[in-house]
């Protein structure tokens, strides 16, 4: 609590001085210096949406303020169009341009975005020095001269960069609160399992890259006017890129205020830089300043000076209280574990199949994984899967949940076709996995983690709170039944091994799945934890909820499936109860290992 | 017909060169998944080392790609050990960023030593040509594309034939599992990193007498390098050998039937359009990914 009344201090007194400054100085020096330290913060905000929150590192963001600045420029010296439209509208190319830019990020992960967003810098220079028509080429364009009195000086563009600052970070402070943050944070972490979860990572990244962006854009506008000239070196600058990410890495990516407190610390030593080195050798020693100190950054600093400086602050003023971590399992609340879950498409009608896969083929090379599967779970069942390791278990689960697509086959949910949908929109048909290893997402809490899947896209949805009051209550419910409501509030860190699959359980329930895929739940749990967990799948199991379990431990299977697939080699050797099945041969030689080729031609006689 | 047939010679001669400079990055980043950002600032500095060689003691620059390969692949070692294998255990989303650092000090650094003018190298051959009929066939793009064969086809059997080569894929692949048997990624990866930057010095030699540089030629050549790696697909040698050639070609199509001006936007186009239709490359099947996870 300290630190944030302190941070609100700080942040008041710092914008009333900003404010005060060109009223009651006149030097215009470090009105320029102020000004090209606002250009560069709204620069490192705009970056730190997309690169801090999600984690996609742009080394071209310096294309925003190229475009917006061409923009303006091109509408005010060749259409007449006053600075403060034109700003917009550069405003608009710029989030039109980041949108195009956000779908290679469709197919693609990490470091490619890296390159895109280098090469389109790259590519963009190259096309406003060519195209000299509309950009006036290499000699430059040349903007109209304001009309406004120079009585002003620096206030016409002073404010509205302050203002547009402003705007940003409270615009970056929205979103990192909003279920939008949260949803940005979770990519950062495993995007493969958000988009598991519902989350239409597409629409998160494209909306924080264009935000960013229309922001850049905007101050590129301004910029624009304010030098009055424009060329594609000085506007499509790599290096102006850089110090976007260097004042944000430095000052700390992911936080809202990092990015701003990491531009006053850069902008005034690269304004010293360029005016206190001169002589021929002054490019090269901006460059070994700053390339120095990223480096320096990314090695001794990276989580940057302000988490930094406030782990420190805190951990000086008071001791925070944490939960014990209790071993185990914890008291729980009830005497049995359950989580009310409404599944999808159960009230349509009572029977039927939930889940039917025909004929399913993958291969990897000239590997088999899974070879012409058969399989159906009846609605509200408990089935089990069971196979030697390597038989195929998981990866029949990432066939069906989307993680990695079908060579052939069918798989439908509910009686619809799932197979050519992505994995969000199996997650949003009522489809739910949890993982043989629990994928928690670190940067969130434990009751974030359980409410951040989405049943649905909805643009409203995402500014809301991250954890809205109902979402909390009903959260802190399945805690309780849990025993873990003392960990809401904590990192999923601090959680057990057992717990932490717990968790992860009752977050694949938030999405009231018709069909939910458990890999191996009580492996390697202690067994008060693996009874709460057979209670709790008997208790989604009265509610209708359908169930596909893949696990060892024929015991826990037999206490509750009804029905049981056996996997070898890829293909289905056998089906039907436990009992049944243990008596099967072929199963038998299956886990001994014995002629395992020859078996499968007996078992279906 | 002449004028095709003639475009395409020079377009697969100078695209043999761009796979050669390319090779270091494709070893990094098919075997160890790091976007090396130094490629271009390397290549740039072996240029640099081969004209100081060809200036001061008259040593022809291919021959001195033989003398700085060692050097430079001690480099390369200097660089794992001391930046890129510390940023992986901070943060593997970083290497990029700090090898990117790294490009803006050796840039600088080569500028403080060599200055800002326009160099290059001017070997006999560099342009002198051989005739076949009507075509035009120029000696140092030959030579550099026969240089760029020999390294390519060295370093395939490197890596498919020999000890190390088995000991770089299982590293790469399965690293828990190599070091289970006694590779030691962090050993492997300053053999790939040593390996890596000396194929450089063969990439710059050519680019020495092929084109003019400056100190910040490297923002060119590094993108060049990365549309050659991306095109080719997840870092193989034989893929980035026919993504060179195809971005040889298409550069020297856009030069002859277009206009010279746009034939450097050919590389960066190509970057674009693969990782929005194919981003696992123009030469490559998809393989398993979900091992990795």
């Amino acid at each position: 609590m300290r630190v944030t009344i302190l941070r609100r201090t700080l942040v008041v007194a710092a914008l009333a001085v900003l404010i005060a400054y060109p009223i009651v100085s006149n030097d215009l020096y470090y009105q320029n210096l102020l000004i090209l330290t606002f250009m560069l913060a709204i620069g490192a905000s705009g970056w730190n949406i997309m690169g801090g929150y999600a984690g996609y590192i742009s080394l071209g963001n310096s294309v925003f303020i190229g475009l917006g600045a061409y923009t303006t420029g091109i509408l005010a010296a060749k259409h007449g169009v006053s600075p403060f439209l034109g700003c917009l509208v550069g405003g608009l190319v710029c989030a039109i341009a980041a949108a195009l830019l956000s779908l290679v990020t469709r197919r693609t992960r990490g470091m490619y975005f890296v390159i895109v967003t280098f090469a389109v810098l790259q590519l963009l220079a190259l096309v406003t020095t060519t195209w000299s028509s509309l950009t006036g080429g290499s000699p430059g364009l040349a903007l109209p001269l304001p009309t406004w009195s120079l009585d002003y000086q620096n206030w016409p563009f002073y404010y509205p960069l302050l203002g547009l600052l402003v705007l940003t970070v409270a615009v970056s402070a929205l979103v990192r609160r909003s279920k939008l943050g949260l949803g940005l944070f979770a990519i950062q972490d495993d995007e493969d399992k958000a988009t598991g979860l519902g989350l239409r990572t597409a629409v998160y990244k494209m909306i924080a890259f264009v935000l960013g962006g229309t922001f850049i854009g905007i101050a590129g506008g301004i910029y624009a006017y304010y030098v009055t000239f424009l060329n594609t070196g000085a506007v499509f600058d790599i290096v102006a890129s850089v110090l976007m990410v260097l004042a944000a890495l430095l000052g700390g990516r992911g936080t809202v205020w990092g990015p701003v407190v990491g531009a006053f610390i850069l902008e005034p030593l690269a304004n010293f830089t360029s005016t206190g080195i001169g002589g021929a050798n002054s490019g090269a020693i901006r460059l070994l300043i700053f390339g120095g100190l990223l480096l320096a950054v990314v090695l001794f600093l990276p989580r940057g000076v302000l988490p930094t400086a406030t782990s420190l602050w805190q951990r000086a003023m008071a001791r925070r209280s944490r939960p014990s971590p209790d071993e185990g399992a914890g008291p729980a609340q009830r005497s049995s574990a359950s989580i009310s879950v409404s599944p999808r498409g159960s009230d349509v009608d009572g029977g039927g199949r939930v889940l039917e896969v025909h004929d399913v083929v993958k291969t990897f090379g000239g590997l088999h994984a899974v070879d012409g599967v058969d399989l159906a779970v009846e609605r509200g069942s408990i089935t089990g899967l069971i196979g030697p390791n390597g038989s195929g278990k998981t990866t029949l689960f990432n066939l069906i949940d989307g993680t990695v697509a079908a060579r052939s086959g069918h798989i439908a949910l509910g009686g619809k076709r799932i197979d050519r949908s992505g994995r969000a929109t199996r997650a949003h048909a009522g489809l739910a996995r949890t993982y043989q290893l629990p994928r928690l997402f670190p940067s969130l809490t434990v009751i974030e983690n359980i409410v951040l899947p989405e049943r649905r896209l909805s643009f409203t949805r995402l500014w809301r709170k991250r954890v809205t009051s109902p979402e909390r209550q009903r959260a802190i419910a399945v805690l309780e039944s849990l025993g873990l409501a003392n960990f809401a509030d904590t990192s999923p860190a601090d959680l057990s091994y057992g717990q932490r699959k717990l968790v992860e359980l009752a977050q694949a329930l938030w999405l009231d799945p018709a069909l939910i895929m458990l890999d191996e739940p009580a492996a390697g749990i202690s067994p008060a934890l693996s009874q709460r967990l057979a209670d709790l799948i008997r208790s989604l199991h009265s509610q209708g909820v359908g169930i596909l379990l893949v696990e060892h431990d024929l015991a826990f299977l037999s206490s509750l499936c009804q029905h049981v697939y056996v996997m070898a080699n890829g293909k289905i050797i056998a089906n039907g109860s436990v009992a049944e099945v243990s008596a099967d041969r072929a199963v038998v030689d299956a886990y001994l290992g014995d002629d395992v080729a020859l078996a499968p031609a007996e078992v279906h006689a | 017909m002449t004028e095709l047939l003639q475009t395409l010679i020079f377009g697969a001669l100078i695209g043999g060169v761009y796979a050669l400079m390319a090779t270091g990055l494709t070893l990094t980043f098919g075997v160890m998944k790091i976007v090396n950002m130094t490629q271009g600032a390397l290549l740039v500095l072996s240029a640099y080392l081969c004209y100081s060689l060809w200036v001061h003691f008259g040593i022809d620059p291919i021959l001195g790609a033989f003398l700085i390969t060692a050097p430079m692949g001690l480099l390369g070692v200097a660089l794992y050990k001391l930046v890129i294998e510390r940023v992986q255990r901070i943060d593997h989303g970083l290497t990029i960023v700090a090898t990117f650092a790294l490009a803006m000090i050796a840039e600088g650094l080569i500028a403080l030593a060599w200055g800002p003018n326009t160099r290059a190298t001017t070997p006999p051959y560099f342009n002198r040509s051989f005739r076949i009929g009507s075509l035009v066939v120029p000696q140092a793009q030959l030579y550099a594309c026969l240089l760029a064969i020999g390294v390519t086809v060295v370093l395939q059997l490197v890596i498919k034939r020999s000890w190390l080569g088995y000991a770089i894929t299982a590293a790469s692949e399965n690293p828990e599992g190599a070091r289970l048997v006694g590779v030691e990624p962090v050993r492997v990866g300053a053999w790939i990193f040593a390996i890596s930057v000396a194929s450089t010095a063969f990439g710059g030699a050519a680019l020495s007498f092929l084109f003019q540089f400056v100190p910040d030629s490297q923002d060119v050549w590094i993108g060049l390098t990365l549309s050659v790696v991306i095109l080719g697909g997840l870092g193989s040698l034989a893929g980035a050998f026919a993504a060179g050639l195809l971005l040889g070609v298409a550069e020297a199509m856009t030069t002859t039937y277009v206009s010279v001006r746009w034939a450097t936007a050919v590389p960066t186009l190509m970057i674009l359009i693969v990782l929005t239709i194919r981003p696992q490359g123009l030469f490559t099947r998809a393989t398993r990914q979900d091992l990795a996870t």
